[in-house]
């Protein structure tokens, strides 16, 4: 049996019931959300309006109508930096970011010329919430900060970030990518003026799925216009939302699903879904600990992180022991710099890489002890 | 107790072609709940004639029936159906604490002339012999005209205005 350790990139298997929401979708509803006048069309909307409902129920979200929906968090990241970012800008993110907050600044800096304050993350772990204190007193328009690396699983803290956002009264986009679904998130709580998530990893649901939510101050520029389905007289982009945002057919076949993806996580809570998760990211750092030659990046304790561990094997590529353990095992992780190429260069592993290994909530122990032996038989060749 | 509001038809305002109105069932009836609502509501305007009651959410509003509901100005789907959920949140609420609530069957106090005002037409066309629409209201405040003398109300694009009208002013 082939064995899935790629989660960090899109969770799989889904929740039986995300598979059946999309094909319960596809058959029995089918039509456009909003674009008809008939019953169909007004029950896709209500599905639509639904998934929103459970997104807002897991984030805290009171005003359903600021949450935009988009392909994913690339879209939502590039939506709020694009959005927001204007003419000589400052920018405070992290080198934990992924490419989807990367790239966007490094265009704008070419385009805007923005400034970009990039904090430490000292051995791929936490940054120093003092040093963002610093660079946050002169001021800044936007603070970017991803919620936990891809690369090292380390957690960011949250609620200090949030609050010290707050005080100095500069907006905090968040990405929530590695997180959402698994890690409590309440955009409220937390001083979240901008939380972009995706729907295709930990929120269970397929691909094709995110969005971003904007808090009620927070107002940006369209990425894109046209049709919304409502006040089509008009020949500009209306202003209302979330249509201001949303142009363009809806996903709403991985809508549906994600709708049954955050019912799910919902239903189960996310207490003991973390908790699966911290058993099983424990039992991998400690399978990984114990090889020799094994070097693991990141966070020492289960705790710090989310269920995404990379490491090296002693001096075999990572891209091969990749192949390897894809071609004899059957099993799947994933190689390379995972998108992030800055904390591979902080690390010190931007020629290098890294292999990644992250468990899914369906992950079986059994599995771990599979990669474990792999693992060791790769080493000992 | 409102668990289920199925939307049924959907379309822009007519007054104002920026905002939509919309049709719904209610799954079970609610009429048990009006008075209660009457009672608890601010600037609730309830019909026990109909039976319907008129709330508001912001610039929103609502006319409930029985089985069924109106809304009006909502900015677009996605608000209308946040403004239902809303309601189904004030009423299961209000049916939570009925025991301490005493409903109000009485029919609500008149509404003020610039709210029938601005349900009307607006082209002081004469139609109904006042000289203008606001004549018109006040008369139908007084008890002298009926709703349905305002002939482009009545024949013009104007349902939920009209049905407002008549809710109030049903006896
Ligand atoms: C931290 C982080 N941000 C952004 C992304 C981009 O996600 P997506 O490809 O769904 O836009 C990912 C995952 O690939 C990620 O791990
Ligand atoms: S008939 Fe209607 S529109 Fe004409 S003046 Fe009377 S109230 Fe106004």
């Amino acid at each position: 049996m082939a064995i899935y350790l790629d989660n960090a990139a899109t969770s799989y298997p889904k929740p039986e019931a995300v598979y059946q929401a999309v094909e319960d979708y596809q058959r029995n509803i089918g039509v456009s959300p909003g674009r008809g006048a008939y019953q169909r069309a007004i029950q896709a909307e209500q599905l639509v309006f639904n998934t929103r409902r459970a997104l807002g129920q897991l984030f805290n979200i009171s005003d359903l109508s600021r949450i935009i929906f988009t392909a994913n968090v690339t879209e939502a990241l590039n939506l709020a930096l694009k959005g927001l970012l204007g003419p000589e800008d400052h920018v405070i993110t992290t080198s934990i970011e992924h490419n989807a907050v990367w790239r966007p600044l490094m265009h704008l800096k070419k385009e805007r010329n923005i400034r970009v304050t990039r904090l430490a993350n000292p051995e791929g772990c936490q940054l120093d919430v003092a040093e963002l204190e610093e660079v946050l007193g002169p001021g800044a328009e936007l603070v970017v900060v991803n919620h936990a690396s891809n690369v090292t699983g380390a957690i960011m803290p949250l609620q200090e970030i949030g609050s010290l956002c707050q005080e100095y009264e500069v907006p905090l986009l968040f990405d929530s990518a590695q997180t959402a679904g698994v890690l409590p998130i309440d955009v409220e709580k937390a001083g979240i003026s901008l939380l972009g998530f995706t729907g295709h990893k930990g929120l269970l649901g397929p691909t094709g799925t995110g969005g971003l939510y904007l808090a009620p101050e927070i107002e940006l520029k369209p990425l894109k216009e046209g049709g919304t389905g409502s006040k089509s007289y008009l020949e500009t982009q209306p202003e209302d939302l979330p249509d201001r945002y949303e142009s363009g057919t809806p996903n709403t076949m991985g809508l549906a699903g994600l709708k049954a993806g955050v019912e799910y996580i919902l239903d189960r809570g996310l207490d003991e879904i973390r908790a699966r998760e911290l058993q099983l990211t424990e039992m991998l750092l400690e399978k990984l600990n114990r090889l020799e030659g094994c070097e693991v990046y990141g966070p020492g304790s289960a705790r710090e992180r989310v269920a995404v561990v990379s490491f090296n094997l002693a001096s075999i590529p990572a891209a091969e022991a990749a192949y390897v353990l894809d071609e004899v095992y059957d099993i799947m992780v994933r190689a390379g710099l995972h998108c992030a190429p800055v904390i591979h260069r902080e690390l010190g592993l931007e020629n290098r890489g890294s292999l990644r290994v992250s468990p899914g909530l369906f992950t079986e122990k059994e599995e771990l002890d599979q990669l474990e032996k792999a693992l060791e038989e790769i080493l000992a060749r | 107790m409102l668990e289920r509001v199925d939307i049924t038809y959907i379309s822009p305002c007519l007054a104002e072609p920026d905002k939509i109105r919309l049709k719904a069932r209610l799954g079970k009836s609610i009429e048990e709940v009006l008075p209660y609502l009457n009672a608890v509501m601010e600037g609730a305007s309830f019909n026990p004639a109909v039976p319907c009651i008129t709330i508001r959410r912001d610039f929103r509003v609502l006319t409930l029936y029985p089985e069924e509901l109106t809304m009006i100005k909502a900015e677009n789907s996605t608000d209308a159906m946040q403004v239902i959920e809303w309601l189904k949140k004030q009423i299961r609420d209000i049916w939570e604490r009925k025991d301490e609530i005493t409903p109000d069957y009485t029919r609500s106090e008149k509404p003020h002339p610039l709210m029938i005002y601005k349900q009307l037409p607006g082209t002081n066309c004469g139609a109904c012999g006042e000289t203008n629409c606001m004549a018109f209201a006040f008369k139908l405040l007084g008890g002298e005209q009926e709703v349905d003398n305002c002939r482009p109300l009545k024949e013009g694009d104007y349902l939920e205005s009209r049905e407002m009208l008549n809710n109030l002013f049903v006896s």
